[in-house]
């Protein structure tokens, strides 16, 4: 047993971090603030036997992604299990517990010339690795790098009745026993703690650029997404943020100034400008915070076939035309990920556009996650589209890992 | 048992040239790439489609029937043999590609497809699947995603995780799901993740849709010869740490030199006592730029003769000198076991060294040929099963693998537990870990039909607590950890 | 389609001999097959895993089968021999082999082994016995050609195709009839001259070689242009050129197809005929014939009389195109405007390892433009007897092999392999010209069309 005293209960006004939304969901509950393994385990074990419902939170910036969560009893706080756990950059592998942001990490990885390539539009409000896990939330680095849970090569987890759970390893090369991480990753914190995350990490970049260029129209960005897919440039991201496409390259400084004057080149990207240094940090900043949203804005994720979006985008501009909303679309163009932003109008309007957009979707074989929703959205539009053929699994994985329904309960309503 | 009432039933199903019963037919699957587990089963079905699979494995769940699937039967871990009056669906015959978008990128094969042929497919547009492991002329797909297969570029380009998007799968309760999708992201929990890397325990997985890569611009090749091991090692750290993500490094030892040029004669130096494959792929001027820098390194480790590619014709010849290893090795020896642990790539030369340490304490001689670049040790230990060494062999090589465990790695980087590694997961694992990873196995197959006895010990395979994995008081308590 | 199970049913109580093993003549060797570690490298080369998915039609499998038979574990029964008999013989799998695997040699060792311990049905004997006794004896081939010719010429063929006659015969017979080449009566009866000395040139007055050719059997009577060409190349080239008269069938087709003795005869006859000839080598146009040739030490290996004569003079057997490749080009050769399938016979590419020269010898010639086939390693389903006894497999493979052979887009296709250019002519329906490697060269150094 351990020394460590238990977890402080504390009351539900006390310091919090808070998430960008400023949304506090479960804002009555009593909140737990591990601050070690084993009193995360503890606090788990406590709430199972006392049937108590659970939410994880980490920074809180995707505590609203999914349905509502229908009860909460505990808030289970990660911001103190925030330590670097390991750190050995000649093996590209570094350990942390799952509370450590994203930015902090990055800090820590800079010296070595490392980081973690990953560009989650949540890392501005301060997200956390195993949050960003459970949320799934990913930037337009994937293209090159891949997710999160992509770079994840072990974790620690804590599941429902307290107990602690290895998978994986902490080499970057393995394939022993199943990947618990990934029924983690885009749980939306319905199936366990992450605690821990062992990670691969990669050199910094010597040099970034980015070549913009100016269109409102998707056939068009989609073709000259095409284009630069097809060249030999070899893109780490590729984003159409509705008015302009957006292509950034890394390397040495030779070689991301050579791509950038190639792509220029193409015939497709004809009108396209390299950007100024701050002109490219600002364009994926305001990228990064369209992608998050605000308060009073509706956010969809959804993934599809990337050569689905002129169609997407078609059936958005349908379904906003005689509304008071303001819909954006912005498509990582080259991966068929899409993000569908909706501002102003009133909530009926949020409600049928995410219903026949998700509709849409769906028809053209993709899937769809609600992030956000303006106030009152959820009296009138379901959280989830139609259950997957998956939901049977999922029920069954619910039953073998949580059998109380004590994480995040009705996250998933009514797949699970 | 399989009565003639349900082999017709199964005959309905598929049809009659898609069962086979006839025993000599049958002991033709009794065991795939390990020989070493052999079990007749008792029913082979050759389906063609989804329904087919589907078909037959409701079948299987109606009459409590074990399966097994099967693609070409190259796995080292013994992940396709066959349970004892079993069924095994062999997807031999399911190698459509069902679909090819060049402009997404994005293709849609049957699982009997061959890692090589996909690549094949999608050359005309500019387009490759990065994994690409060793036998990937033979290797299916669907095998691919039991194993999560990697490859010799997979230090640079990541598993076959990290390239099939979506998956149609037969459960083992015959019904049929998707699982991930057209894009990288998908809504709830990832079980296209979950399912890649589940060695035919979760269900089978009949439509597999990959996404392709343009191919790189530029690829540059060399073989770097080192008066000893270390050396290499050395300069595989130097590579690593010098922001360089190599495509591939391979390393190779004396005695794979030896069988590899025997039988491909691909040119290595037979008096290196280490060579390292180094590869480079990308933009033509980053990568020749990159490549002058890994020459120097390579120099400055002390390497005694640098062999550069000079076309693609020589690329193809060293690489297949280094694919062709494995099985080569059958030339300067009777049998031999391949083991697949992985140590952090800082421990190479420690790793390497202890084998051959172990090696000569047990009398048998051990090839090394493997990923240097990821620390996926691949040590082949020699024996003559007619001089009775098979025991001493195996024991030789299990000790290796658990040493990978002790050293920080993993009991396999690629080729799967299976049957032959289950019984060493409590080396790696704890109690807790393997229950609950039992857990998720049960929720995916209740009855414990697909594939049981692989990758989970179990007690009947390997007796009741065989050297099970004893945690720390301190870790049991959750205080300490080993990860 | 190819039948259940990519052979014919196993149907026990078919002969007397069911459930018997190996005997003890030449059963393929423990240590060949114990040098297989079964990777499974041959699977994608091998034609008869290719059609039916099976492990045990392929080469994986069947060396597994030998292994239990060998060992007592299982019976050769109808089920082996089918799966046995189902192999082409092609090698591909030698060649894809990466522990060095005989295949081949385990594989001419089985069937022996069949012929005398398995009762073959009386239909399959009669038709065997046909073949065997039909094609090696130009004599007797030639007669059958000429009917054959006057067969089509008369239009009794496309008779009996219209009223559907020919569909109504046996596989096996339908597959005979397909396969008959439409040959010009003059052709089926001309003979190779036994002495054709080289073509001075200005600049090479003297013979560069003196070289005895093997005419075949089915060559010399199907293929006697081909014979021709090559004569005529060969002495353009500089080569004094020896073609004893009745040297008869080099025993390919039969140890091919088990029959050992045969083999052993016939093999004995041709060395007999060429040794006593001052040649430099044997040169030989049928890629088929070539590899039994080169194989004639070991084939004799056992017999005290022949065995060091059986090594020497399978040390001077050459394919054409080797000889050709050795020979710096002498004749000038003239363009060739047009674009070429390749298809590379397994007897050649496979069994002999020979796949550089004929590429060598065709790039010689000015404006020929030489294009692979897609799968250029898979057997087309000729492979000797293969499609006469194995007409479903072989009819699966050729119907393959002449798609992709159409996906270049060729003028005409090249094999140096008369079994080949048969199969590839009827699966592509006539519609391409299909050629020896030598006639178009042939061409190019007369300034004539090959076609």
């Amino acid at each position: 047993m351990t020394d460590e005293p238990p977890a402080a209960v504390r009351e539900p006004d006390g310091p919090r971090p808070a998430g960008e939304s400023g949304a506090a969901p479960a804002a009555g509950a009593p909140r737990v603030r591990p601050t070690s393994l084993a009193e995360a385990a503890e606090a788990l074990g406590t709430a199972a036997r006392e049937k108590q419902a659970l939410l994880f939170t980490g920074a809180g910036t995707a505590l609203e992604w999914g349905a509502p969560v229908g009860r909460t009893d505990v808030v289970v706080e990660t911001g103190s299990l925030d330590g670097l756990v390991s750190h050995a950059p000649e093996d590209w592998t570094v350990g942390v517990e799952a509370g450590m942001p994203l930015s902090r990490l990055q800090e820590l990885l800079a010296p070595a010339g490392q980081w973690l390539p990953l560009d989650a539009p949540t890392e501005r409000g301060g997200a956390t690795l195993g949050g960003l896990l459970a949320g799934g939330d990913t930037g337009p680095r994937r293209l090159k790098y891949g997710g999160l849970s992509d770079l994840v090569i072990g974790a620690t987890l804590v599941l429902a009745d307290g107990s602690v759970v290895r998978t994986g390893g902490d080499v970057i090369k393995n394939v022993a026993g199943y990947d618990l991480a990934k029924l983690m990753a885009g749980s939306l914190g319905a199936f366990g703690l992450v605690a821990r995350l062992n990670l691969r990490v990669h050199p910094l970049p010597e040099s970034t650029a980015t070549v913009a260029l100016e269109t409102g129209d998707p056939g068009h960005a989609l073709r000259a997404a095409r284009a630069v897919m097809r060249s030999p440039l070899e893109p780490v991201a590729v984003e159409w943020e509705g008015e302009r496409l957006l292509i950034r390259f890394h390397g040495t400084r030779e070689s991301t100034s050579a791509r950038g004057r190639l792509a220029m080149d193409l015939p497709e990207l004809d009108g396209a400008r390299v950007l100024g240094e701050d002109d490219e940090h600002a364009a994926w900043e305001a990228l990064a915070r369209l992608i998050a949203g605000e308060d009073g804005r509706t956010v969809l994720r959804a993934g599809t076939r990337a050569s689905r979006l002129p169609a997407l985008h078609a059936e958005l501009t349908a379904l906003t035309r005689d509304t008071d909303m303001t819909a954006r679309l912005v498509s990582g163009i080259a991966q068929g990920v899409h993000t569908v932003v909706l501002s102003g109008g009133e909530a009926a309007e949020h409600a049928a556009c995410v219903t026949a957009w998700r509709e849409a979707v769906h028809a053209a074989g993709g899937s769809v996650t609600l992030r956000r929703r303006r106030e009152g959205v959820d009296a009138l539009a379901a959280s989830w589209g139609p259950a997957p053929s998956t939901a049977p699994v999922m029920r069954a994985l619910k039953r073998q890992f949580d059998p109380g329904g004590l994480c995040a309960p009705g996250r998933f309503h009514p797949w699970f | 048992m399989i009565d003639t009432a349900l082999r017709k039933r199964f005959e309905a199903a598929l049809g009659r040239d898609a069962v086979l019963t006839d025993p000599l037919q049958l002991r033709t699957y009794e065991c795939d790439g390990l020989t070493g587990f052999r079990e007749v089963p008792a029913l082979v079905l050759l389906p063609r489609t989804t329904e087919q699979v589907a078909a037959a494995v409701a079948l299987c769940a109606e009459a409590e029937l074990p399966f097994v699937a099967r693609g070409a039967g190259t796995g080292l871990s013994g992940g396709a043999v066959p349970v004892a009056q079993g069924v095994v669906i062999s997807l031999a015959r399911m190698r459509q590609v069902l679909e090819f978008d060049p402009d997404d990128r994005t293709m849609v094969l049957q699982p009997g497809v061959t890692n090589a042929e996909i690549s094949k497919v999608a050359a005309p547009h500019g387009l490759y699947y990065a994994p690409d492991p060793s036998s990937q002329v033979v290797c299916t797909i669907g095998g691919n995603v039991a194993e999560n297969s990697g490859g010799a570029h997979c230090v640079k380009y990541g598993f076959t995780v990290h390239h099939v998007t979506a998956l149609t799968v037969v459960l083992p309760d015959g019904s049929v799901v998707r699982l991930g999708g057209d894009a990288p992201e998908t809504a709830g929990p990832d079980l296209r993740g979950l399912f890649i890397g589940s060695e035919g325990t979760l269900g089978i997985a009949t439509e597999i849709r990959v996404r392709l890569l343009r191919t790189p611009q530029s690829v540059r090749t060399l073989v770097a010869d080192f008066p000893t091991v270390e050396a290499a090692g050395e300069a595989v750290s130097g590579i690593m740490a010098s922001g360089i993500v190599p495509a591939a490094v391979e390393m190779l030892d004396a005695l794979a030199i030896e069988a590899s040029e025997a039988a491909v004669q691909a040119g290595y130096s037979l008096d290196a006592t280490a060579a390292l494959v180094v590869e480079l792929d990308g933009m033509e001027d980053e990568c020749e730029e990159q490549f002058e820098r890994v020459v120097a390194l390579c120099r400055e480790k002390g390497t005694t003769h640098i062999r550069i590619a000079t076309d693609a014709e020589e690329r193809a010849r060293i690489w297949k000198g280094r694919k062709a290893a494995f099985a080569a090795v059958g030339r300067i020896s009777p049998d031999y076991f391949v083991q697949d642990g992985v140590v952090p790539r800082t421990r190479l030369a420690e790793a390497l060294s202890r084998i051959a340490a172990m090696s000569r304490a047990e009398g048998l001689r051990v090839a090394n040929v493997f990923h240097a670049g990821d620390g996926n040790l691949h040590p082949l230990v020699l024996f003559d099963e007619q001089a009775g060494e098979a025991e001493r062999a195996e024991r030789l090589s299990s000790e290796i693998a658990e040493m990978c465990v002790e050293l920080g790695g993993s009991l396999s980087g690629e080729h799967g537990i299976g049957l032959d590694k289950a019984c060493s997961m409590p080396k790696m694992f704890g109690e807790e870990d393997l229950a609950v990873m039992g857990r998720l196995r049960s929720s995916f197959d209740p009855g414990g039909l697909a594939n049981p006895g692989k990758v989970l010990p179990t007690p009947r395979l390997c007796g009741e607590s065989p050297g099970r994995y004893r945690p720390h008081p301190l870790e049991t308590a959750g205080v300490i950890e080993r990860w | 389609m190819i039948s259940p199970h990519g052979t014919p049913d196993p149907q026990p109580g078919q002969g007397p001999a069911q459930g018997q093993g190996f005997d003890a003549h030449d059963p393929p060797s423990p240590d060949l097959i114990s040098d297989c570690v079964h990777c499974g490298f041959c699977l994608p080369a091998c034609p008869t895993y290719a059609l039916t998915g099976e492990e045990m039609n392929s080469p994986r499998g069947r060396i597994y089968q030998m292994k239990l038979i060998g060992e007592g574990e299982a019976p050769l029964d109808a089920a082996a021999v089918g799966h046995f008999d189902n192999c082409l013989g092609c090698m591909a799998c030698v060649t894809a082999c990466p522990s060095g695997v005989q295949y081949d040699r385990l594989i001419q060792s089985v069937r022996p082994q069949i012929e005398r311990n398995w009762a073959r049905t009386r239909a399959d004997r009669a038709f065997r016995g046909l073949i065997f006794r039909l094609f090696p004896y130009p004599r007797r081939l030639r007669p059958a050609a000429a009917l054959g010719a006057l067969y089509q010429r008369l239009g009794v063929r496309r008779l009996l195709q219209r009223t559907g006659v020919t569909r109504r015969l046996p596989a096996r017979l339908r597959a005979l009839e397909a396969l008959m080449p439409d040959v010009p009566l003059r052709s089926a009866l001309r003979r190779t001259p036994a002495h054709s000395p080289a073509r001075g040139q200005a600049s090479a007055p003297a013979a560069r070689r003196t070289v005895g050719m093997v005419t075949g059997c089915v060559q010399q009577v199907f293929f006697a242009h081909v014979n021709e060409a090559t004569v005529r190349v060969l002495t353009a080239e500089g080569c004094d050129v020896v073609a004893p008269r009745e040297q008869g069938c080099c025993g390919a087709l039969s140890e091919h197809a088990g029959r050992e003795e045969e083999a052993v005869v016939r093999a004995k006859r041709l060395i007999e005929t060429f040794e006593d000839l001052e040649v430099d080598a044997v040169v030989v146009n049928v890629a088929g014939c070539g590899s039994a040739l080169k194989e004639y030490g070991r084939l004799l290996a056992g017999d005290p009389e022949f065995a060091e004569r059986a090594e020497r003079f399978a040390a001077k057997v050459r394919d054409v195109s080797e000889l050709l490749a050795e020979l710096p080009p002498l004749a000038p050769r003239h363009p060739v405007p047009a674009r070429l399938a390749h298809h590379e016979a397994c007897h050649l590419a496979h069994a002999q390892g020979v796949r550089r020269a004929p590429r060598e010898v065709l790039s010689a010639v000015p404006e020929l433009e030489v294009v692979d086939i897609p799968e250029s390693d898979m057997c087309c389903g000729s492979a000797g007897v293969y499609n006469l006894v194995q007409p479903e497999s072989a009819e699966e493979l050729g119907r393959r092999k002449a798609a992709h052979v159409r996906s270049t887009a060729p003028e005409a296709v090249v094999t140096a392999n008369p079994g080949c250019l048969l199969q590839i002519s009827r699966h592509l329906d006539s519609e391409l010209p299909v050629l020896h490697p030598v006639q178009v060269v042939d061409a190019s150094i007369r300034g004539v069309k090959p076609w």
